[in-house]
């Protein structure tokens, strides 16, 4: 009974990997411009999803966990892609809400995802980093609030 | 007689609004959704999208495939900025109300 149900799981997973997903890193249309440490900071913690640039991990390659890669880029992308950033500063009033989505990020830490720092450990900030971006985050929003 | 006649011409097209040459078009979103369902701008022409929330919630107006992301506090109005767009659709929605449908801007 015990080996069926491995063979059966087995199976499973080996079917799984016909189902597969196009690792694409389209061209970047307009990149964030921002200061080289706040830059730095956000490539290391936010770029894999939220960027052209994804650095496609092994588990890209292995369902079920590339099924999981694939949807967090997409929808990551969707949400905020700093590759598109010219994009959003061409209209304020997007430009200031991006600004405060990941202003709440920062001050809620709920990004990236758990199981992503797990797995790639590098994407944690340092107080520094953090800081960093959060004093940048301010900056920004204000100047914007003052220009519309 | 002529504007009797371009309503009757409207009437099989539904909800359909064209923005004119020099038109800031504007969406309302009301209980119901947005209104109109489809609008209508000029390809290859920047525009102003004034979008109204009639309601008593703040909505938060959004396209992926614009890159346009809003938050419209209860009874305001705000100003999109769009740059000129190629002939085609794109959608929108309100990102806080999933049931309350979606919208799209054709540029023709």
């Amino acid at each position: 009974m015990r080996r069926k149900a491995l063979v059966a799981l087995a199976c499973i997973f080996a079917a799984a990997q016909a189902i597969r997903f196009e690792h694409t890193n389209p061209p970047v249309a307009g990149d964030l411009a921002a200061p080289p440490a706040v830059e730095r900071a956000l490539r290391q913690a936010c770029y894999d999803c939220h960027s052209n640039e994804t650095r496609w991990p092994w588990s890209a390659n292995l369902a079920p966990f590339s099924w999981l890669v694939h949807y967090d880029v997409t929808e990551g992308r969707k949400r905020l892609n700093f590759s598109s950033w010219d994009a959003y500063v061409s209209d304020p009033g997007t430009r200031i809400q991006k600004l405060r989505n990941l202003q709440k990020a920062m001050t809620e830490d709920d990004m990236p995802p758990w199981y992503y720092r797990l797995l790639h450990p590098d994407s944690k900030l340092s107080e520094s980093q953090h800081d960093v971006i959060v004093q940048w985050l301010a900056g920004e929003i204000t100047s914007t609030q003052s220009s519309q | 007689m002529i504007s009797v006649l371009a309503t009757l011409a409207a009437l099989p097209f539904g909800p359909t609004v064209r923005a004119d040459d020099d038109a800031q078009p504007v969406i309302r979103f009301h209980d119901g959704g947005f209104e109109p369902d489809e609008l209508v701008v000029k390809a290859k022409t920047p525009f102003r999208l004034h979008v109204v929330n009639l309601t008593k919630d703040p909505i938060e107006f959004e396209s992926f495939e614009r890159n346009r992301e809003c938050v419209v506090l209860p009874g305001a109005r705000i100003v999109v900025y769009h740059p000129a767009l190629d002939p085609g659709s794109c959608k929108y929605f309100d990102d806080f109300h999933h049931d309350a449908g979606q919208g799209t801007i054709t540029a023709k």
